[in-house]
C-alpha cells in the first residue's frame, strides 16, 4: 500500500480508538467497534476511494462473533474487523453505503444468527432451507455439531 | 430529496409488490441449467423488479472443512464447481501457503498458469455454446462444444482427468508436464484461435444472434457496477479495468505478457465479444508460457501442520474474482475457511440488468452473467387477500400428492401403509 | 451499425458435412486413453507392509486397516495390518499412490466400474494374501 494511504488510515483510526496492525506486507487489519463502524467504512469508500468490497466474513470467537470486511485495491487488502457479543447479536448494516453487500449480510445472518439493522431483506433466508427448525442454533457456530443437523433435518444416510 | 434518502428509498420497499404480476422463474425451468429461483414482477411484458432465492445446492462445505486435515480440504474445495475446479484449489492453496515460510518454485508457477488458462478457454467455449443454445441456434452449440473436446483432450493428457485435474499441492504441483507436448500445444492453440475468430464473425454478422443479443440487457454505468461489487467480465464490459491477473499478479502472470480486454457498450453482445477476445488472449499466453518454461523442481514438501495466523488470497476464475480466507490456530485442521464465488458477487448486478427487459429475454440475460449456482427445493404459497406466506416441507408435499391421487386409499383401515417416513 | 451478412454459417456447414463424424465409436471399438489416465486402483500385495499411510491421507475414506495378528521382532510383538479398499467411494485423486513409500499402489486404465452390486467394488487382495 502506498505509505500515504497507510498514514491516512492510521490517523483516521486513531481518532476513533481503533487499532491498526500489519502482520504481513500488503495486509492491514483494523479493529473498529460497532459504534464507529459505519463512519469508518464510509470514510474508506467515499474519501479514500477504496471501492471494491471482496466479501464479508463471519468468525466464531468464543464469546463474540467477529465480522470481517475485506476491501482490496491493487496489491493490498484491508480487513476491517468488528465484534458483536453472542448474547445480543445485532450489528449495523452498510447497505446504504455499498448496495452490493446485501447478500453477504444475509449469509452471515443465516450462518451465525447476526441481525443487521437496516438491511431490507434480512428476514429472508438465503442459504438455509425453509424448514430449518427454529430451535436449532445457526450452523457455523462451533457448538453446533453436524450430526445434530443431520438428525433434525432427517438427512441420515445409512452407513456400512 | 438528498442522495442519502433517495438511495435508501431505492433499496427499501423491495417487498411491497402487487401479487397479480408475479411470475416465478425456476427453480426447475427448461431454460436454466442449474436450480435458481427468481420472482419476476412484471408490468405487461416488462420486468419491474426481481427477487432472488438461492441456496438450492448448498452442501455445507465451510462447516465440513473445519473437521478435515488441510490437504483433504484441497480435494473437497476442488469439487465446489466442475468448470472452474482448478482455480478453487489454486486459491485455497495460495491462501494456506501464505501462512508458511516456503516459496513456490518457478516451474510450478508456469505449470499452474498453463492449466488455469486452459480452464479459462474451455469455460468460455462452454459459455458461447450455451448462449447459442438459449438463442435457439443449436448448430453453434454443437460446433463450439466439438472444439471444446480438443481442449479437454489436452487437459487429460497433462493431468489424467478431464474435469477434476487434481494437479495442485501446497507449494507446487503434483505432476510435471509430459515430454514432447510443446508442439502439440502450440499447434492446437493456433487452431483454437482461428476458430474463435470465425465464431466472432458469426456473432457480428449473423442475423439471429444479432437480434437476440444487441441492446438486450439494461445498460449500467461504471459507478453502479462498482457499487454493486460486480467482478470479472461483468465489470470489464462497462469499461472498468478490473482483473486480478493485472492488478495483483499471482502464479506466473507477472512474467508472461498479456493485456486485458474491456468493452464499453453495455449489452449482451458486448459480453459475447469480450469473452471470445479473452479466449484469444489466453491462447497466446499458453503458447508463450510453453516455450519459455524454466527448468527446476516442481514441488516443496511441507509439514501437515500449518502455523497459526490468518491469510486471504484471490484469483481470477473464468467468471470473476474468487476470494478465499483461511484462519489457522496451529493444528491439523483449519479453524475457518471462507470461500466466496464470483457468481454470488454478480447477483446484485444481474438483478439490475433484468430491469426493463421483456420476459422472453430472461434466459439470455441470466446466462450472460455466466452463472454457476445451486439450492434446495421447496414449494411456497402466497395467499392473495392477506398477503400471508407459508411453505410446505417435502413430506407435506408427498402427503398432499397421496391424498389427491388415491383418495380412497388414504382413508383405508390400514393407515400405516402410507405413514410419513421421518 | 454492424454489417449484417446472413449466411455466415453456410461455408462451415458444408465443411462439416464432408468431415468424418466427431463422435467416438466407443462401445464398438476400444477407446484411446492417455498414459496418465487415472482409473481403478490396483495393489501389489507382495510390496505392502501395512504402514497405513495410505489410509491416513485418503480424502474419501476408502481404506480401512484390518488387523491380522502379530509378529515377533526381536523380543517385541508388533501388530500386522493390511488395507481393505472400498472402491465405491474412491475419487481417483491418486494421493495414496503418491504417498506410498513402497510403490505398492498404482492406477490402472480401467474405468468401466458401474455395477448394480456395490460389494463387487471391495478389493480384498492385500487382506487375503
Amino acid at each position: 500500500m502506498s505509505e500515504n494511504l497507510l498514514e491516512q488510515l492510521q490517523t483516521y483510526a486513531a481518532q476513533s480508538n481503533s487499532k491498526v496492525s500489519v502482520p504481513r506486507k500488503g495486509e492491514t487489519f483494523i479493529d473498529v467497534d460497532q459504534g464507529h463502524i459505519k463512519e469508518f467504512i464510509s470514510h474508506v469508500v467515499n474519501d479514500l476511494r477504496i471501492l471494491h468490497l471482496a466479501t464479508i466474513t463471519g468468525l466464531d470467537l468464543g464469546e463474540n462473533i467477529g465480522i470481517l470486511y475485506h476491501f482490496s485495491q491493487d496489491k493490498d487488502t484491508i480487513q476491517v474487523r468488528s465484534t458483536v457479543p453472542k448474547a445480543q447479536s445485532t450489528a449495523v448494516s452498510i447497505v446504504d453505503i455499498i448496495p452490493g453487500a446485501i447478500l453477504y449480510e444475509m449469509e452471515i445472518h443465516d450462518m451465525f444468527g447476526v441481525t443487521f439493522t437496516g438491511n431490507p431483506w434480512i428476514n429472508q433466508k438465503l442459504l438455509l432451507p425453509d424448514n430449518w427448525p427454529d430451535d436449532l442454533p445457526p450452523p457455523l457456530l462451533k457448538t453446533t455439531k453436524p450430526a445434530e443437523i443431520r438428525k433434525r433435518l432427517h438427512l441420515e444416510v445409512e452407513r456400512k | 430529496m438528498s442522495d442519502e434518502s433517495k438511495r435508501r428509498e431505492e433499496t427499501a420497499g423491495l417487498m411491497e409488490f402487487s401479487v397479480e404480476n408475479l411470475v416465478p422463474f425456476g427453480p426447475i425451468h427448461p431454460a436454466l441449467k442449474e436450480p435458481e429461483y427468481f420472482k419476476l414482477i412484471l408490468e405487461g411484458e416488462k420486468i419491474v423488479q426481481v427477487i432472488p432465492r438461492i441456496g438450492y445446492v448448498h452442501r455445507g462445505l465451510e462447516k465440513a472443512a473445519e473437521s478435515r486435515p488441510w490437504v483433504q480440504n484441497m480435494y473437497m474445495f476442488e469439487r465446489t464447481c466442475g468448470i472452474c475446479s482448478f482455480v478453487h484449489s489454486l486459491c485455497y492453496g495460495q491462501a494456506v501457503e501464505g501462512l508458511t515460510i516456503y516459496e513456490v518454485p518457478r516451474r510450478a508457477k508456469y505449470i499452474r498458469l498453463i492449466i488455469a488458462e486452459l480452464e479459462r478457454i474451455h469455460s468460455h467455449l462452454l459459455w458461447v455454446g450455451l448462449m447459442g443454445h438459449w438463442a435457439g441456434f443449436e448448430t453453434l452449440f454443437m460446433w463450439v462444444w466439438n472444439d471444446r473436446e480438443l481442449i479437454l483432450d489436452l487437459v487429460e493428457a497433462i493431468s489424467g482427468n478431464r474435469v477434476h485435474k487434481s494437479m495442485n499441492a501446497f507449494c507446487g504441483v503434483r505432476r510435471d508436464m509430459p515430454e514432447n507436448m510443446e508442439d502439440r500445444i502450440v499447434e492446437r492453440m493456433k487452431f483454437i484461435t482461428d476458430r474463435a475468430h470465425y465464431y466472432r464473425e458469426i456473432i457480428d454478422t449473423e442475423e439471429t444472434m444479432l437480434a437476440r443479443t444487441e441492446n438486450v440487457g439494461n445498460k449500467i454505468n461504471q459507478e453502479t457496477a462498482q457499487k454493486l461489487c460486480a467482478v470479472g467480465p461483468m465489470a470489464r464490459y462497462v469499461g472498468l479495468r478490473q482483473d486480478v491477473r493485472l492488478t495483483d499478479p499471482y502464479a506466473a502472470y507477472d512474467e508472461v505478457p498479456f493485456d486485458i480486454v474491456t468493452r464499453t457498450e453495455g449489452d449482451v453482445r458486448a459480453l459475447l465479444r469480450l469473452r471470445l477476445d479473452e479466449l484469444v488472449v489466453s491462447a497466446n499466453m499458453i503458447s508463450y508460457a510453453v516455450k519459455h518454461i524454466p527448468e527446476g523442481p516442481i514441488r516443496v514438501k511441507i509439514a501437515p501442520i500449518i502455523p497459526a495466523g490468518e491469510h486471504s488470497s484471490h484469483c481470477e476464475a473464468p467468471r470473476g474474482e474468487i476470494f478465499y480466507y483461511v484462519k489457522s490456530t496451529g493444528g491439523r485442521t483449519p479453524d475457518r475457511v471462507k470461500s466466496r464465488q464470483p457468481t454470488m458477487a454478480n447477483i446484485p448486478a444481474a438483478l439490475e440488468l433484468l430491469k426493463g427487459q421483456t420476459l422472453a429475454d430472461v434466459p439470455m440475460v441470466l446466462t450472460a452473467i455466466d452463472p454457476c449456482f445451486g439450492c434446495m427445493d421447496r414449494m411456497s404459497f402466497l395467499e392473495t387477500e392477506s398477503q400471508k406466506q407459508w411453505t410446505w416441507s417435502g413430506e407435506q408435499l408427498r402427503q398432499y400428492g397421496i391424498k389427491h391421487y388415491f383418495p380412497d386409499r388414504f382413508n383405508s383401515p390400514n393407515p400405516t401403509k402410507f405413514k410419513a417416513v421421518p | 451499425m454492424p454489417h449484417r451478412r446472413p449466411g455466415a454459417a453456410i461455408p462451415e456447414m458444408f465443411r462439416q458435412m464432408l468431415e468424418k463424424p466427431s463422435t467416438e465409436a466407443y462401445p464398438y471399438k476400444p477407446i484411446q486413453l492417455p498414459d496418465r489416465f487415472r482409473g481403478k486402483l490396483d495393489i501389489d500385495p507382495e510390496k505392502c507392509t501395512g504402514c497405513q499411510v495410505c489410509a491416513v491421507v485418503c480424502p474419501a475414506g476408502v481404506i480401512t486397516m484390518i488387523d491380522k495378528g502379530t509378529r515377533k521382532v526381536g523380543d517385541r510383538e508388533l501388530p500386522v495390518r493390511r488395507p481393505l479398499f472400498d472402491l465405491s467411494t474412491c475419487i481417483f485423486c491418486g494421493e495414496c499412490v503418491d504417498n506410498c513409500a513402497f510403490r505398492a499402489l498404482e492406477m490402472t486404465k480401467l474405468f468401466e466400474l458401474a455395477t448394480p452390486n456395490k460389494a463387487d467394488l471391495i478389493m480384498r487382495k492385500a487382506v487375503e494374501k
